[in-house]
């Protein structure tokens, strides 16, 4: 490659509060126009904000797991610009004191792990939404005064690639603490970039700014895109223009949108409305147990600690829930490889049968330790074994009570198992004689006999090697 | 007996409640003071078991009282109903006082005289050929009329202090924080304040005691750490050079007067007053230009119709919805936003808020309340341009101080010169109203303030 590129990201995430940014209005999305509307967000004269206790708490959560310093103050700005769907004519944002800054958030490129810088994370209420019907405009204000949490990277990433992965590894951070649900076809994470290249050694070129990409793969799309289009026009002797470019997803192509020139002068005020915000020691304290492990993290650790496949490790780091649930299992003495097993093979098919996830589906750490547990000592079979994770889901047993109550616990008693094959072996004197004539092909039938007769409860590698004994032994 | 008791239970009786309104229509008319008056206030039977039982009572046009028009005194808010009530008329609400009227202003609290009104100007009770003050002169001008006990009115450099001092009546502007600014239209938030207009110490106080305390709708509201302790020392003014000369006499006499109540006056010296009013206009501007840039006729208020775009729209509803203070206003704070004059003024003026702050907090080290004039001159004549607005602006200077410093002020009559009244300025530490209150009784006496001649010809008082 010719030249070096230089990616910074900035995403806002809708944070999943309860309320608005600034007011007690639902902080939800889907609803009839206007209906989650009061006059504090719809901008009426006499009306004040107030911070949002709840929102605080997520953001400085966030910014404390992208190793951000903290703010002991965080202060309120405005931020003045007119358009319609932006009902004060300001934005509630943070200027001059964010939330957290000069953080890092390692991503995984391969086998490998880079570290990308954060330059800051603020707190801002988002703006409503204009929508044009032949002549005449309107505006929906139920998104007006939402609380987003916005993240703004160092150009630290150098391809579509890095982007990508960035992304996908902070939504699942996001995901993970539980502030937002990281959709971005609905928005709730929306990602914008800052793109230039450069000759190797000549730092930063002029930037662009990409905005309206609404999928990881676009964001990786979206940025070779225009690293190839400012590179060919690099190649051909032009300079790159300082603008604002929109992805067009159809057409898979940038195009301009503003240049610098129609650059706003946003005139940052601090918000004489709002007191700043500073969080006590308590406060302080309740995030680190809020803090949880991240994403990327905790797979390496499963990877490293355990052996665990990578795409397994993958598997469970993604979902919060699961991997809480592998950790404690696995610290009730279950064997983390055959806990991992369970977890992504039938703990996953049998949630996905019942249409569960793991908060609402009676499974406890517990109880998946007790099962695994049953299984290993031979007292329940792999088939039934599912039967009981489906009832651990459905029911609020314990595995060994639904076991007992269903009277699937295997038996080793040898004497009952020899009885069953004896049994079996008198029904089909044909069979017999032809295996014992040379032909084994009527063992496995034998075995499905025997496992049969005892209604699934015999344990399988006993029946195998006793009936084996039985036929060969006379 | 307390003033205010004679208004008790005037809404509930029809016949009190008739005579009442038809003296106040016959004073209005005069004085052109209300913008909307329904004499059978805000809807509902007046609480009973309230101490404030069937009172009426006039807010500022800046006030939200909940059915009644919130015009701001604009043409951009004409026909804007209210849809909830300000914490502080709820409050009084809920004693059992009623909101019937909504006073004249300079519109969005721009001005210092009820000039710059969309509709109508007010006049002054004591002579109709000048000004009631400004920016709230219509509720000034009706509380030392009579028509009402008592306003709420905004002060943010001296809105409800200056009216009062002109029209002759007691104004009120509250420590910042002490009330809640929710339901008052923002002009400059960091100094926005809702105090009291009244005619005697006693419904001041308890007015301002009703309306007072915190209120999760306004963070910026904090609760009272009230001052113990009368006055006992006040600080005065040496230099009066700048006062008109009935002003300047009236101080000196009022000196004489704390003298004579035993109270010890100090010399004392206001911190940078020569730059009080260009900080004042800074900050003041800085903020006005972000909060009134919500009024754009997208959701409420005046729009102009058959625009092309909805820019357009929004350029247009603003061009014609202000007046020329207002614009004015908006382009100084617009400028002095701009990011690369940012350091110039808003850095500037600050620090030299910050600076007024701790001189004010040092001389309240050795004086418990500070004298100073409310305004340099008496009212002066209507639809001149003397003293024109540049100069209108400077007279403010003692007013805005306590604006910068967050703290109590209190405009209080001192008798009349050439038929005009006067007025003085007692300021406080912060939470210091008990203080203030105190004083003035002791100065002032339980009376009411006289009733301008005018009015009382007109016979009617409740």
């Amino acid at each position: 490659m010719k030249y070096q590129s230089f990616i910074g990201l900035e995403i806002h995430i809708h944070l999943l509060t309860q309320t608005k940014a600034f007011c007690a209005c639902p902080n939800q999305y889907g609803a009839p126009p206007n209906t989650h509307v009061c006059p504090i967000c719809l901008g009426y004269p006499g009306t004040l904000p107030a911070a949002n206790a709840e929102a605080m708490r997520m953001s400085y959560l966030l910014a404390r797991a992208l190793n951000c310093e903290l703010a002991a103050t965080c202060t309120f700005d405005r931020k003045n610009y007119f358009y319609p769907d932006m009902a004060k004519s300001y934005q509630l944002t943070q200027f001059f004191a964010p939330v957290g800054r000069n953080g890092w958030f390692d991503i995984s490129l391969g086998s490998e792990t880079k570290r990308i810088r954060i330059h800051d994370v603020h707190y801002e209420e988002d703006a409503g939404k204009m929508i044009h019907a032949g002549k005449h405009s309107l505006v929906d204000y139920n998104r007006a005064g939402a609380s987003l949490l916005e993240i703004v990277t160092e150009p630290d990433l150098s391809s579509g690639e890095e982007a990508e992965a960035y992304v996908r590894e902070f939504r699942r951070l996001v995901r993970h603490l539980g502030v937002c649900d990281g959709n971005m076809e609905e928005g709730s994470l929306r990602c914008d970039a800052n793109i230039s290249i450069n000759l190797p050694g000549k730092g930063l070129g002029t930037k662009t700014e990409v905005k309206n990409i609404n999928s990881a793969r676009f964001v990786r799309r979206a940025i070779a895109y225009e690293i190839n289009r400012q590179a060919a026009a690099k190649d051909n002797g032009e300079t790159i223009v300082q603008e604002t470019r929109l992805w067009d997803a159809d057409k898979g192509i940038t195009l301009p949108m503003r240049t610098k020139e129609d650059a706003h002068d946003y005139r940052y005020f601090p918000d004489p409305d709002l007191p700043p915000f500073s969080p006590d020691d308590a406060f302080l304290a309740d995030l680190e147990t809020r803090l949880c492990e991240l994403p990327l993290h905790r797979k390496q650790r499963y990877e490293r600690d355990f052996s665990i496949p990578a795409d397994t490790a993958d598997f469970l780091a993604e979902d919060q829930q699961l991997a809480q649930l592998f950790d404690d299992c696995v610290s009730l003495g279950a064997p983390p490889k055959v806990a991992a097993n369970w977890l992504a093979g039938t703990v996953q098919a049998q949630l996905k049968r019942t249409e569960r996830r793991v908060a609402d589906s009676h499974i406890s750490p517990q109880r998946l330790a007790q099962a695994i547990a049953l299984v290993e000592k031979g007292r329940l079979s792999a088939s039934r074994a599912k039967e009981v994770v489906e009832l651990i889901i459905l029911e609020d047993r314990d595995p060994e009570e639904i076991m007992t109550a269903h009277g699937w616990e295997q038996t080793s008693n040898a004497g009952e198992i020899d009885a069953w094959i004896a049994q079996v072996l008198a029904d089909n004197e044909k069979v017999v004689s032809d295996i014992r004539g040379g032909n084994p092909k009527g063992i496995a039938f034998l075995m499905g006999q025997v496992m049969k007769r005892a209604q699934g409860r015999a344990d399988a590698r006993l029946v195998k090697e006793k009936l084996e004994q039985a036929l060969t032994g006379q | 007996m307390e003033p205010l008791t004679l208004w008790q239970n005037l809404l509930r009786d029809t016949e009190r409640k008739t005579t009442w309104a038809q003296a106040l229509a016959k004073r209005d008319a005069v004085i052109r003071s209300l913008l909307e008056f329904h004499p059978d206030g805000d809807g509902d039977t007046p609480h009973s078991d309230g101490d404030l039982p069937g009172i009426p009572f006039a807010v500022d046009s800046r006030i939200a009282a909940e059915g009644f028009r919130l015009t701001c005194a604009s043409r951009m808010l004409a026909d804007f109903v209210a849809p909830y009530s300000a914490t502080a008329v709820e409050r009084l609400q809920h004693r059992g006082a009623r909101v019937v009227a909504t006073g004249n202003a300079d519109a969005f609290g721009m001005g210092a005289s009820t000039e710059n009104a969309a509709t109508s100007v007010t006049r002054n009770p004591w002579n109709t050929d000048c000004v009631a003050g400004g920016a709230s002169g219509g509720a000034a001008a009706a509380v030392a009329s009579g028509l009402v006990p008592f306003a709420l009115a905004a002060d943010t450099g001296g809105g409800l202090r200056q009216p009062a001092s002109l029209c002759g009546c007691l104004g009120l502007r509250p420590t910042y924080g002490a009330v809640s600014r929710h339901g008052l239209a923002a002009h400059a938030s960091s100094m926005d304040t809702i105090g009291v207009l009244a005619r005697d110490i006693a419904t001041l106080r308890r007015v301002y005691e009703c309306i007072a305390g915190p209120d999760e709708r306004d963070p910026t509201t904090a609760p009272p750490t009230p001052l113990a302790g009368s006055a006992q020392r006040v600080g005065v003014l040496d230099d009066l050079s700048d006062l008109s000369a009935p002003v300047a006499q009236n101080y000196r006499d009022t000196v004489a007067a704390l003298r004579d109540l035993g109270i010890e006056t100090r010399p004392v010296a206001l911190p940078l007053l020569p730059h009080a009013v260009a900080t004042y206009h800074i900050i003041a501007a800085a903020e006005a230009s972000t909060s009134l840039a919500r009024y754009t006729g997208v959701s409420y208020g005046f729009r102009q119709p058959d625009t092309a775009t909805p820019e357009e729209m929004i350029r247009q509803t603003r061009s014609l919805g202000f007046n020329d203070e207002n614009k004015l206003r908006i382009l100084l704070g617009t400028h002095a936003l701009r990011a690369e004059n940012y350091p110039r003024y808003i850095a500037r003026a600050t620090q030299a808020r910050a600076a007024i702050r701790h001189g004010m907090a040092d001389l309240f080290r050795d004086v418990d309340l500070i004298l100073t004039p409310t305004y340099p001159t008496q009212a002066f004549p209507l639809g001149t341009d003397a003293p024109h607005s540049v100069e209108r602006k400077h007279a403010d200077r003692y007013t805005i101080l306590p604006s910068l410093a967050g703290l109590p002020a209190a405009a209080f009559p001192t008798g009349t010169a050439n038929d005009l009244p006067l007025g003085l300025q007692l300021i406080a530490p912060p939470f210091g109203e008990a203080r203030l209150f105190d004083a003035l009784g002791r100065i002032l006496g339980d009376a009411p303030c006289p009733l301008p001649p005018t009015m009382t010809a007109l016979g009617g008082q409740p």
